[in-house]
């Protein structure tokens, strides 16, 4: 019964995906936003700043925004806030935000978020292996990943995610 | 009887405004003074950080001291480029040539580290960390795209030059572009 559920459900944001298609397409993508060739996401389990454990392989039927970070990179400390703003604008079904912190201590992803992102609450890559499997174009970025689990969207670096033109496109993506 | 020597004045301060607009517009130059550039395609800044900032950053993300000192044996400079067109701008970091006069300087790749780190016992982390923060081998920039880190050489003592090639267009068919730094120093701390 839970399974027909969860089909049925997969099936209903599939609909809504294939539904925005036509409205992504008629729009111009925002700066610095590149098309990816839809292959599937490389795996992502990783224990987050709490020691939750979280799989991506467990996140099909939302959409996810998968952004590559660190503390010590200038444009990722600017582009923070900015996703911090938008965590309270999408429904946790619809849109997953997930943070991945490359290669740093628990201390200072902590003192930096309490700061900046007391919302997010983000993945762990202490060895960076992760992010070098994902191959992200460099720090910060942002992948977006679809509800079947396919690469669709790399945002290059930091990119103002409040901002109208961003935010908008986030919103058409989801379906809102 | 007043009037044309003001219509003239008029007329030489609308010249006077544009002036610097006009000349601003279409040339770009090739070899810039100091260190940034910046022409309709291309912005880059050369940012020059000395031994105490470089070990600053370093050992704030839990770099051991032996590893700095390899880092500090060398010479960081770190561009950050930022293309402004609406084409692919190539970052290849070995069509770069850092050079003295007729003396061509090397660059100190990627694979030169891994070997200072097991010397120097650098966990896996702080590789990863270090690896992030050198510039790209090699980069199809696209529009709007920037993008930093730093290029190694050895140690200089002597002032030099970095001449940078950048192909253009997706199939590297466009003009290509190149930018001469002059004068360039690897820094030391101030007294």
């Amino acid at each position: 019964m839970r399974n027909r559920h969860a089909l049925s459900r997969a099936a209903v944001y599939a609909c809504l995906w294939f539904a925005a298609l036509p409205a992504l397409a008629a729009d111009p993508l925002p700066k610095g936003l590149l098309v990816l060739d839809g292959r599937a996401a490389p795996p992502l389990v990783l224990n987050d700043l709490d020691g939750e454990r979280w799989d991506i392989s467990a996140a099909r039927g939302r959409w996810l925004f998968v952004h590559f970070w660190a503390t010590w990179c200038g444009p990722c400390r600017k582009e923070m806030p900015t996703i911090q703003a938008i965590v309270p604008q999408f429904d946790a079904t619809q849109l997953e935000i997930v943070l991945i912190n490359t290669a740093e201590t628990e201390d200072t992803v902590f003192a930096f978020l309490a700061e900046v992102a007391p919302d997010i609450t983000p993945l762990m890559d202490s060895d960076g292996l992760v992010t070098e499997q994902w191959q992200p174009r460099g720090l910060p970025a942002t992948f977006f990943v679809d509800p079947q689990g396919r690469l669709q969207y790399l945002a290059l670096g930091g990119r103002p995610w409040d901002s109208p033109e961003y935010l908008e496109f986030v919103q058409r993506l989801v379906g809102q | 009887m007043q009037r044309q020597p003001m219509i003239c004045a008029f007329a030489t301060l609308l010249a006077a405004l544009y002036l610097p607009v006009s000349l601003a517009q279409p040339e770009p130059r090739p070899t810039p003074s100091g260190l940034r550039y910046e022409d309709d395609s291309l912005f880059i800044r050369i940012v020059q950080r000395s031994p105490e900032q470089l070990t600053a950053f370093y050992l704030g993300r839990q770099f051991n001291q032996a590893a700095i000192e390899h880092i500090l044996d060398t010479c960081f400079v770190t561009p950050i480029i930022h293309n402004k067109t609406f084409d692919v701008l190539w970052l290849e970091l070995d069509t770069w040539q850092f050079s003295r006069g007729d003396e061509q300087i090397p660059r100190i790749k990627r694979d030169y580290w891994p070997e200072k780190w097991d010397r120097s016992g650098l966990p896996q982390a702080q590789r990863s960390t270090f690896g992030w923060t050198l510039m790209p081998e090699k980069r199809d920039l696209r529009r709007d795209e920037g993008v930093g880190g730093s290029v190694v050489i050895p140690w200089q003592q002597q002032p030099f030059t970095l001449r940078m090639n950048f192909h253009t267009g997706a199939d590297k068919q466009g003009p290509l572009k190149t930018i001469v730094f002059e004068d360039i120093q690897c820094v030391t701390d101030t007294p």
